[in-house]
């Protein structure tokens, strides 16, 4: 059983001016925030940037969010959304000729999908424990087989394999409404 | 990586590898969450800063207590935003007063003002968001400590890009003879004070 503070509340402490609660949805979300940032404005400096904006915007408007309309991530999302876009609008670079050909690029729908999803997935990574997560990135994104990241971490490769699964299955449980 | 290779199937019901599928699929969609920068592993606590109070007139005491809020949560990220645009600098503004400014059309800033050193200087950090860019090239915004309203001690120029714009700035006055700030346009042509854009 998960009695883990939901991100509702902590907005909703943290507009009655709960610092305590603010740094909670900081912890929690400065990196979803800031990957969403980057895919959309290819900058990190840019992307700091936002990452700042969208959370003085969450500690400034925290008292709009209403919990009967729906739980506090996708108000979040749409918060730093907002603030990604009012950045990227702010470019002031030199629009580049229209090509001929359609992008192969994701579309503006498509886009929003996987930011959506991104975003969702890092959020639960952040609840995972650190040795859970870190199997995960080696297994998912450093390119290691099992057999290497229990070499790299110095465990055996059971090990490896149980925590996987455990970090597998806790995330599905945090990921729960993405499952269905 | 497939599924098989990392998580792979034995001892799983039909319903759990399905779920744990799905967890899979979702992980290798969703790609690598990025490191963050140093500057934004932990937001920076305002704990250490006041909120400095200059009289004020009454009609500006209520605009004010909804800005201090404002100030709040922007302290909470001056520091580190003034870490990541001073690269190679030391990294914490250690504050001493927070001082929210406001202005017309959501216009807003904060003044973090630092220890004073052995000789009297003030270091401050001004962020500003919501002015508008100069108007032309040798235009400028410039902050002024006040006296009854008026602006009396210059203490820099600078120039806004972007929605949100921070500077570091210096000054050698006593605080303790002013009662408050004001942020003024300052047009090419004009050599005096220019209309006031932000003000405690």
């Amino acid at each position: 059983m998960r009695l883990v503070t939901s991100d509702g509340e902590l907005i909703q402490r943290a507009a009655d001016g709960d610092q305590s609660a603010f740094e909670q949805l900081y912890q929690r979300y400065a990196r979803p925030v800031f990957g969403l940032a980057l895919r959309r404005l290819g900058d990190r400096g840019r992307a700091e940037d936002a990452v700042q904006e969208t959370f003085a915007s969450i500690w400034r408007s925290a008292a709009s969010y209403r919990p009967e309309r729906g739980p506090g991530a996708p108000w979040l999302y749409a918060v730093a959304r907002n603030a990604i876009v009012d950045r990227a609008r702010n470019r002031t670079d030199v629009p580049a000729d229209i090509p001929d050909e359609p992008a192969r690029e994701a579309g503006p729908a498509d886009r929003a999908e996987q930011g959506w999803v991104s975003w969702r997935v890092h959020r639960a990574l952040e609840e995972l424990p650190e040795r859970e997560r870190e199997v995960i990135a080696l297994a998912y994104w450093s390119g290691l087989s099992q057999s290497e990241v229990a070499e790299f971490l110095g465990i055996p490769l059971g090990t490896v394999k149980t925590r996987t699964r455990a970090a597998l299955m806790r995330l599905a449980d945090i990921l729960g409404e993405e499952l269905e | 990586m497939s599924f098989d290779d990392i998580v792979g199937r034995e001892d799983l019901s039909p319903d759990e590898e399905a779920r744990l599928r799905r967890v899979h699929d979702l992980l290798v969609e969703a790609g690598p969450p990025p490191d963050l920068p140093p500057e934004l592993e932990h937001p920076v606590q305002p704990k250490d800063a006041d909120v400095l109070e200059f009289p004020l007139l009454m009609r500006r005491r209520i605009a004010v207590a909804g800005i201090a809020a404002v100030a709040a949560a922007i302290a909470v990220f001056a520091g580190g935003y003034a870490f990541g645009h001073s690269k190679g600098k030391p990294a914490a503004f250690a504050a001493v007063h927070v001082v929210p400014m406001h202005g017309s059309s959501g216009r807003l800033a904060v003044i973090k003002i630092g220890h004073a050193d052995a000789a009297g200087n003030w270091p401050m950090l001004i962020q500003v968001s919501g002015l508008p860019k100069q108007s032309s090239a040798a235009s400028y915004y410039e902050l002024w400590l006040t006296r009854n309203g008026k602006p009396i001690a210059p203490c820099g120029g600078f120039r806004v890009h972007g929605d949100t714009t921070t500077v570091h700035l210096t000054v050698p006055y006593s605080l303790k003879k002013f009662d408050g700030w004001v942020v003024t346009a300052q047009p090419p042509s004009d050599r005096g004070v220019g209309p006031v854009v932000l003000t405690t």
